[in-house]
């Protein structure tokens, strides 16, 4: 953040106002609480200055003191604040002249829902008999009530009584693209759509068409959006302030109430407003401008796949089985069956997990259960199957997950993306990483495949499968040779460069060039981009990785993070991403085989008594089985009965199918979910779980934001919130330690218990969410350190020589010889292949796999030849291409629009479960 | 022509060397120059070739009224219907070159014989009204000529 102390005074309609330099004059009003109307213009965007509603009469000091009017009627979204200006908003002259321009153009606009006159007569449900011919009536517009033209012109006291002489564009109805509606006859070319696209979104996938009076939004060419580009965020419906653009879904459908509350797809913790409608159904979501996270912006998964909460076949009631079938039972049963069952088993014997969408107080309350009353350290939460990605910074610098805030990265001055493909699976991250280009970061991307950013890419390396480390130790080898470091940062915050730069003495760029299949010359590029534009924002997912290099490479990426100096800055930063929404809340507030709440280490004595004094209770000293771990201990007969919380609380990304067979081998399995799915069918009983938009918790992001998720819906029947179920069992267990009557008594326990949670309440969080920082860093970062600070040389940030390993795992074989490369992108034109099908946009592509040339010709294939594709599950055909990066990898491209057709498809959950884009081993069959 | 063609003779164009600032008008320009009108494939080559979507290039294009996205016809008439034609009688000869052709508004004449466009200006306002046919102007023409010079563009 930027501090700016010096505030500009002026006065707008005789009020004092104080106002940032380079603020505009309307921007200072609204923040003032002063209404001036405005159509084009929109909270976070460049001022456009097309609408010309918000003119206003400006007076202004010249140089020589002297009060001179600005000429004309300026408007005030585009004049800059000036110490001293006066802002007259409400004279006759401006209305007159603002009146005239909403006059001009409504004349284009269906307006009986302004000139009736039963306006203010009619009932919300009356029916329009005939005042107004039926294409203009109110109740055909489906922004009908929540239109911001209609509020903007009734604002005006605009004198509509004699109808004007209005020009039905006569358009049709676009409906063809699958989650929304286009109705030009209603757009009035403001060009919010178009501008948030471009300016915030970075993808350009709407356009103004023709000019002057003809002049539209649209596609290029009219083509489909799948082609153009979208990526389906639906930010243009957002800001729409006509019926112009609408979502699908609940069309017409009006809201009840709006509650903020938190998007529980991915771990950028979006908040998004929840607009709910009388019959308790989820009917929109907008993203909520204030924000923190996202500002305003959600993806496609937050706007349009959140439909899964109004599921019509949704558990209500608690299930048992009963001689091997599913019965329905009451509350007070299902628990007593738990309890007795449970009683059973002690220790190692009972495992539990839990789904990345449950809230901190659901996984406070799920750890302390299964310590406390179980005496088991086999906890876990489901999305968490890659954990050295997050462990390996903690080791190193004491911060276990992201250092810095995602808005941080708008202003880095170079990032670097690691085999991920963020803009599918965190989506509104890119949207800061998109703006940081735009002003001048450069992007360097290390992936085989091409994805979303890559197109952004100042540097797109794609070494060979496995050989990721070697390439990133060499970037740090560059930048060491070259002194690109920062040597100011090393020296204040950091202990044991030495150590590094000794493990890559012997190293060879010469050699790792040679490995990786990288040329020298990009390989120095890339590093001097990261050395001499830093601090530079690092993200990774290592999603490609061979298992056993992920620890490695995790370090290196820390390592070059050290070196770069972009750790505890204002910009920059090391982001690893996981993909469980409250993955870090979870892990925070205890739910590890290896931490307690707050990462204290179970093996530490001090924390096990810390515990035993808070919980009163003994608890079980020795670390629990890790997630990778839990289906071999359940074959080996050690874990005999489960217990998995929350929706779907599978693997993700991990083996599905061979996590079923070890639930089938389980003494007990007790589950709590929303809907049926392959798990809960093998469950011995079944609790009805409450949905995000029904529970009141809190969720902690990405960045370690801690952030408020508000009920708007009511549950039905017997659904409940996971925690209320959990002491349920726990009480009739016999355990009076679990004696919370609400979610902010069990809130208020773990900002007792986690030392980054203290002084968190949620009053405070009611305002906004609160990122957490640890202690360690707090004080190694702050700018009074005591004399104690320096001389702790636990809290400095420790580099970690890179251990090189030759013993790759070759996930190929004889029978599978190549691998397989999955990657996205919003527009291709080969796969572009998009065609109407029952009025719809279909999108209907061959797969296209590309094949390295070499391997073509050892092959005997060329170039548009059918070959069948052959994986250990999956077979499927398509067309051969020749642009694979490398020999030995067949990449596969589809563009995003395919995900898209299968949200239509999916009724349930599927949206939320990551589709894998790992490497898969294949062979290749020509037909 | 088939799509690559156009692709690879798009690229040939784009590629050529230009003087000053190339932006997305002045491909639009030269492929129009080159081709006489703006296909499909321009918008996409355009938008990779400037590193920009086919969307930017689109909203440029439908902008300007002169570019035309589909082939033009053999010939193209262009009628002046600036003020000083407008007085000396252009709107006569428009309408007279429009009932010839059997159009109601400037366009292609069905057999895709002669394209008929209005101009703005022509500059040669002495001698109006003036007309130009294929590129070459010709001035002082009065509506007893239209019959013949169709028929003399037509052949």
């Amino acid at each position: 953040m930027v501090v700016r102390d010096t505030k500009v005074k002026l006065k707008i309609d005789g009020i004092e106002v104080e106002a940032d330099p380079g603020q505009n004059v309307l921007q200072a009003a609204l923040d003032a609480g002063l209404y001036i109307p405005y159509l084009c213009y929109y909270p976070g965007m460049k001022s456009f200055g097309a609408c010309r509603m918000c003119l206003v009469k400006v007076e202004q000091p010249g140089p020589d003191g002297v009060m001179k009017p600005l000429p004309g009627a300026p408007a005030s979204c585009t004049t800059p604040v000036a110490e001293g200006m006066v802002v007259t908003t409400n004279l006759k002259e401006t209305k007159d002249l603002r009146k005239g321009i909403m006059e001009l153009l409504i004349s284009e606009h269906p307006h009986g829902c302004l000139t009736c006159h039963r306006i203010d007569l009619c009932g919300p449900s009356d029916i329009c008999l005939r005042h107004v011919s039926v294409n203009d009536r109110c109740v055909t517009c489906p922004k009908n009530e929540r239109c911001e033209l209609k509020d903007t012109v009734r604002y005006m006291e605009m004198d509509l009584d004699t109808p004007l002489t209005y020009n039905n564009r006569n358009l049709p109805l676009e409906v063809k693209d699958p989650l929304w509606d286009m109705d030009m006859n209603l757009c009035i070319v403001c060009g919010r759509c178009v501008r948030i696209c471009s300016e915030i979104r970075g993808d350009n996938a709407l356009t103004f068409i023709s000019r002057s009076g003809r002049s539209l939004i649209g596609t290029s060419n009219g083509g489909s959006l799948l082609e153009s580009g979208c990526e389906f965020c639906g930010a243009c419906i957002d800001v729409c302030p006509t019926g112009a653009l609408v979502e699908k879904d609940f069309k017409w459908d009006k809201p009840s109430k709006i509650v903020k509350s938190i998007c529980p797809h991915c771990p950028v913790g979006c908040e998004l407003k929840m607009e709910i409608d009388k019959k308790n159904r989820l009917i929109r979501s907008v993203g909520n401008l204030e924000g923190p996270a996202n500002k305003g912006q959600l993806c496609f998964r937050g706007k349009f796949g959140l439909n899964f909460v109004n599921d019509n076949n949704r558990i209500t009631k608690p299930l048992i089985r009963v001689n091997g079938e599913l019965v329905e039972t009451t509350f007070k049963n299902a628990i007593s069956v738990v309890a007795n069952n449970l009683n059973k088993y002690s220790g190692k014997e009972f495992a539990a997990l839990i789904s990345p969408t449950a809230t901190n107080e659901d996984a406070y309350v799920l750890q302390k259960f299964t310590r406390l009353i179980m005496g088991s350290n086999n906890i876990d939460v489901s999305s968490n199957v890659v954990p050295e990605i997050t462990d390996e910074i903690f080791r190193m610098t004491g911060i276990p997950g992201s250092s810095s805030s995602i808005w941080d990265l708008e202003h880095s001055k170079s990032i670097m993306i690691v085999s991920s493909n963020l803009t599918e699976k965190q989506n509104v991250l890119g949207v800061p990483i998109k703006k940081a280009i735009d002003n001048g970061a450069k992007l360097v991307v290390i992936d085989q495949r091409e994805t979303e950013l890559t197109r952004f890419a100042a540097k797109w390396l794609k070494p060979k499968y496995g050989t990721e480390l070697h390439l990133i130790a060499g970037m740090i080898k560059v930048i060491l040779d070259e002194v690109l470091d920062d040597h100011d940062f090393i020296e204040q915050y950091t202990l044991g460069i030495q150590d590094l730069k000794k493990s890559l003495w012997s190293f060879d760029i010469i050699n790792v060039s040679n490995i990786s299949g990288v040329s020298v010359e990009d390989i120095r590029e890339a590093a001097r981009i990261i050395g001499n534009d830093s601090p530079a924002g690092i993200l990774y997912a290592l999603e490609l990785l061979p298992s056993q290099l992920r620890a490695e490479c995790t370090k290196a990426l820390v390592n070059l993070a050290l070196v770069t100096g972009s750790l505890g800055r204002d910009s920059g930063g090391i982001f690893p991403l996981f993909d469980g929404a409250n993955e870090q809340g979870i892990k925070d507030v205890g739910c590890s085989n290896t931490f307690l709440p707050g990462y204290r280490l179970i093996s530490d004595n001090s924390s096990i008594n810390y515990f035993q004094d808070v919980w009163g209770s003994n608890l079980n000293n020795s670390s629990g089985i890790p997630l990778g771990q839990f289906n071999r201990e359940v074959f080996s007969g050690q874990i005999k009965a489960l217990m998995t919380i929350g929706e779907n609380a599978t693997l993700i990304n991990g083996n599905d199918s061979e996590f079923k067979e070890s639930i089938a081998k389980l003494d007990f399995f007790v589950t709590t979910d929303y809907s049926n799915n392959e798990i809960t069918s093998l469950a011995d009983v079944i609790f009805p779980a409450a949905v995000f938009s029904e529970k009141s918790g809190t969720f902690t992001n990405i960045e370690k934001r801690i952030q408020f998720i508000r009920p708007g819906m009511t549950s039905k029947d017997e659904v409940s919130e996971d925690w209320y179920t959990l002491i349920q069992i726990a009480k009739a267990m016999g355990s009076s330690k679990f004696e919370y009557k609400s979610s902010e008594e069990i809130f208020s326990d773990i900002s007792n218990e986690v030392s980054m949670y203290s002084d968190i309440s949620y009053d405070l969080l009611d305002k906004e969410g609160i990122v957490w920082t640890p202690n360690s860093w707090s004080e190694l970062f702050s700018d009074k350190k005591s004399e104690n600070s320096t001389n702790n040389q636990d809290i400095l940030l420790k580099f970690d020589p890179i251990n090189f390993t030759d013993d790759i795992e070759v996930i190929t074989s004889k029978e599978f010889p190549y691998l397989l490369v999955q990657g996205r992108v919003l527009f291709d034109e080969e796969l572009s292949n998009v065609k109407l099908e029952n009025g719809r946009y279909k999108s209907q592509t061959n797969p296209v796999f590309d094949l390295h040339p070499e391997d073509a010709s050892k092959l005997g294939i060329v170039e548009g030849q059918t070959i069948e594709v052959i994986s250990q599950e999956n077979k499927i055909q398509g067309i051969v291409g020749l642009k694979s990066t490398q020999p030995g990898v067949v990449s596969h491209k589809s563009m995003f629009g395919d995900l898209i057709n299968q949200l239509q498809i999916s009724k349930n959950f599927q949206v939320s479960k990551n589709t894998d884009l790992n490497l898969v081993p294949i062979s290749i069959k020509k037909l | 022509m088939s799509e690559q063609k156009i692709k690879d003779e798009i690229n040939k164009i784009l590629s050529s060397p230009t003087d000053g600032t190339v932006t997305v008008l002045s491909c639009l320009l030269l492929v129009q120059d080159e081709i006489g009108y703006i296909p499909d494939e321009a918008v996409e080559e355009i938008a990779s070739f400037l590193k920009t979507s086919i969307n930017e290039v689109w909203g440029v294009a439908t902008f300007y009224t002169n570019f035309r996205f589909t082939p033009p016809c053999k010939n193209i008439l262009e009628v002046c219907w600036g003020p000083t034609c407008h007085l000396k009688g252009a709107p006569d000869l428009i309408s007279g070159f429009l009932d010839k052709l059997n159009l109601e508004e400037e366009g292609d004449s069905k057999d895709k014989d002669v394209s008929v466009r209005y101009n703005t200006c022509l500059g040669a306002c002495q001698q109006a009204p003036v007309i130009s046919i294929n590129h070459s102007l010709r001035g002082n023409v009065k509506v007893s000529e239209i019959s013949n010079i169709i028929d003399f563009v037509a052949d």
